[in-house]
């Protein structure tokens, strides 16, 4: 990825406030975006939305590197009405690790991170509502992670609840 | 909160479970409702009955092949979905499309937003007992429909760009029958007013219904005709334009209530003003190549983008990782729908049963977008 | 004074009444009545697949290239082929188009590179079974034939 670095405000006070867990601030294509540790994402959130006005959390989701350690890459996207600019936050989660939850700062993250849990199984620390959301409630296993097959499906889940032997 | 019987529930609330087969949710979308006598404590929406797992077959296609799939999300906004897929992809390859490409792309998105708000009027109005708005609503929809059919071959799902432009290069006459449709639907806005803005009726179901405010409407990421029947002027096309929207004068409309009912007007504003766009943009389509040079096989760099535009319901979003390869590593869809379903709880809380139902329309969900 | 009066006389549902009753006459008629008429689709309706053939020879336009099989999103059409000995070509055995899983996206007509399969303006496709939706090659050469319940 061909990446240019990001500089002007923002990403100074995010190093300001957070020193060396910034890891990484760059842009692509004009997209710019910071690399975290974990423990600084809800921090660094915080200091977008008080700070610096970006009071709008467009989304939250996962990306899986089977290969990678840590295997996943969490990403957010935060908008700011006053400035009308758009940032990206990455962090690397670890399989088995929960990130700090994001609904107390933005209420839309409730649904987002519940995705996220459904879909990739990573849990978020202090969340109100930590239940699946797409798949069923007793469903197993976590349908966007690479090593799930696209025709994979919980067969037993299928036969309890459908009726039918398989969904194929 | 156990009650005395151990159901978690006080001897006074009552659980109701509203959907998913229930015509005024549209869609399967169940909800569970805590009521105290009439009003509504509490909403716990329960989805993904129409969970198709997009975003794991869009790994598991190459970048064309994707390309219908994403119609299948907002059915209703099937132009919208391609537009939003076709520039984030476009973004990953560096291309731009060229501006008859551009032009045609506006056209169609503003048509459909028309006809995805056409659909929400007609069946909102269905949800408070206007039976009648329907008919006519659906009416206008079909002269759309069937520009839609001329051009691409298909009415609803319908696949009309391609990455890097079109596929199809516009028909003898697409400019007299768009003009037309112009021409005789405006008239028809003021019909609806006619019919829906005076009654009484109406007002009394909507007005002070599911309010919510500006700030909330950010604290939830609410966006598209909710966030501005709020009070804030935020639009997309205007705030970031894409596809060549900086050219075309036009209003965002703003109302300050945050009710349904401003969100209705919101929406019929919002049509008249896409009207406004459409006469722009068909008046002078420029000439050209209606193709962009794109590789034939789409291989973008490796890298991650994330691109958004302002569909009939929202802030619809696109973030595609890239590994190089003919198939997305990842795609995901920020989809208005669902996010703005959270705020559901937020509105309906306090209000009557029956509002309920008003408040579910004037989201304007699409069950296909919310569930993916 | 106004607004009581309005209220009084009922005048705001009138005005809604008053636009309901405007499209009774039979000029703002929409309906159309299926399947006595038959609707006009467009030139360009993706519908039924056809394979088309050469007016004259009656041979297929197909060259067996299997581009449509490869555009296809759904996997759906499969391509049979052999080489012929004398001309160096692929002539077509098979090809088989599983409706039941298509979406009309029209992937496969524009991968074409001869022209020969063509999504075509029918649009009356039900079947009673599953396997009538799995088109073969000679389905796809005809194209559908809808039953006709009228003499």
């Amino acid at each position: 990825m061909a990446t240019v670095p990001w500089e002007g405000p923002i990403p100074d006070l995010l190093r300001e406030r957070l020193g060396a867990l910034v890891l990484e601030t760059c842009t692509y294509l004009e997209q710019p975006f910071a690399v975290l540790t974990l423990s600084a994402m809800v921090p660094a959130l915080t200091v977008l939305r008080d700070e610096l006005g970006f009071d709008y959390l467009v989304d939250i989701t996962a990306v899986d590197y089977p290969k990678r350690t840590p295997r996943f890459e969490l990403g957010y996207v935060a908008y700011s009405y006053g400035r009308n600019e758009r940032v990206r936050l990455k962090a690397g989660v670890g399989l088995g690790e929960s990130p700090q939850s994001a609904v107390p700062l933005f209420l839309g993250a409730n649904w987002l991170e519940r995705e996220v849990l459904d879909m990739f199984g990573i849990e978020f620390a202090g969340h109100p509502d930590p239940r699946r959301i797409l798949m069923p409630e007793e469903w197993s296993g976590y349908p966007l992670r690479k090593d799930y097959g696209i025709l994979a499906m919980d067969n037993g889940w299928v036969q309890a609840n459908l009726g039918i032997e398989s969904g194929q | 909160m156990t009650g005395r019987d151990g159901t978690g529930l006080d001897g006074n609330e009552m659980v109701l479970n509203m959907g998913p087969q229930h015509p005024s949710t549209h869609g399967v979308l169940r909800i569970v409702l805590k009521l105290d006598g009439e009003r509504v404590k509490s909403t716990d929406c329960i989805i993904g009955y129409l969970h198709r797992g997009v975003e794991k077959i869009a790994e598991n296609r190459t970048y064309t092949q994707f390309a219908p799939y994403v119609d299948r999300m907002d059915y209703l906004a099937a132009v919208s979905n391609g537009l939003g897929y076709c520039l984030a992809v476009e973004k990953l390859l560096n291309a731009v499309a060229t501006p008859r490409a551009q032009a045609v792309r506006v056209i169609l998105t503003e048509l459909n937003r028309i006809a995805s708000h056409l659909l929400w009027l007609g069946t909102h109005a269905l949800d408070i007992g206007a039976i009648t708005p329907l008919f006519y609503t659906l009416r206008e929809r079909e002269a759309v429909l069937k520009i839609f059919e001329n051009y691409c071959g298909a009415r609803l799902t319908t696949h009309a760009f391609r990455i890097g432009g079109l596929q199809y290069e516009l028909y003898e006459g697409f400019e007299q029958e768009v003009e037309a449709f112009c021409g005789q639907f405006l008239p028809k806005v003021d019909e609806y007013e006619e019919l829906l803005s005076g009654n009484r009726i109406w007002r009394e179901r909507l007005r002070g219904v599911g309010i919510i405010d500006a700030e909330t409407c950010k604290r939830y990421g609410v966006t598209g005709p909710v966030l501005r029947a709020a009070g804030v002027g935020w639009d997309l096309r205007k705030a970031q334009p894409y596809s060549g929207y900086e050219q075309y004068e036009f209003a965002v409309p703003v109302r300050t209530g945050g009710d349904t009912l401003d969100r209705y007007f919101v929406r019929l504003d919002e049509m008249r003003e896409s009207v406004r766009i459409i006469r722009q943009a068909v008046a002078n389509i420029p000439a050209g190549p209606i193709m962009a040079k794109v590789p034939k096989v789409i291989k973008p760099a490796v890298g991650e983008a994330y691109v958004s535009i302002e569909a009939p319901k929202g802030e619809l979003g696109y973030f595609i990782v890239s590994d190089g390869s003919t198939q997305p590593y990842r795609l995901r869809v920020r989809p208005p729908s669902f996010v703005n379903l959270q705020a559901l709880d937020h509105m309906a809380k306090g209000a009557l049963v029956a509002d309920v139902v008003a408040i579910i329309g004037t989201i304007d969900i699409v069950l296909g977008e919310v569930d993916r | 004074m106004k607004r009581f009066l309005r209220r009084f006389l009922l005048l705001d549902l009138l005005e809604g009444l008053w636009v309901t009753f405007r499209h009774q006459s039979p000029s703002q008629i929409a309906t159309e009545q299926y399947p006595s008429e038959r609707p006009a689709v467009s030139e360009r309706y993706r519908g039924a697949p056809r394979l088309n053939v050469h007016p004259e020879t009656q041979e297929t336009l197909c060259i067996s290239c299997n581009l449509c099989a490869v555009a296809c999103p759904e996997n759906l059409i499969v391509v049979g082929s052999v080489r012929n000995p004398e001309t160096k070509r692929k002539d077509l055995v098979h090809f088989t188009y599983d409706l039941s899983r298509c979406m009309f996206c029209g992937l496969c007509e524009d991968a074409c590179p001869v022209d020969a399969l063509e999504l075509t303006q029918d649009f009356e496709l039900a079947s009673y079974t599953r396997e009538g939706l799995i088109w073969d090659r000679q389905a796809l050469e005809e194209g559908p034939r809808p039953t006709q319940y009228r003499q």
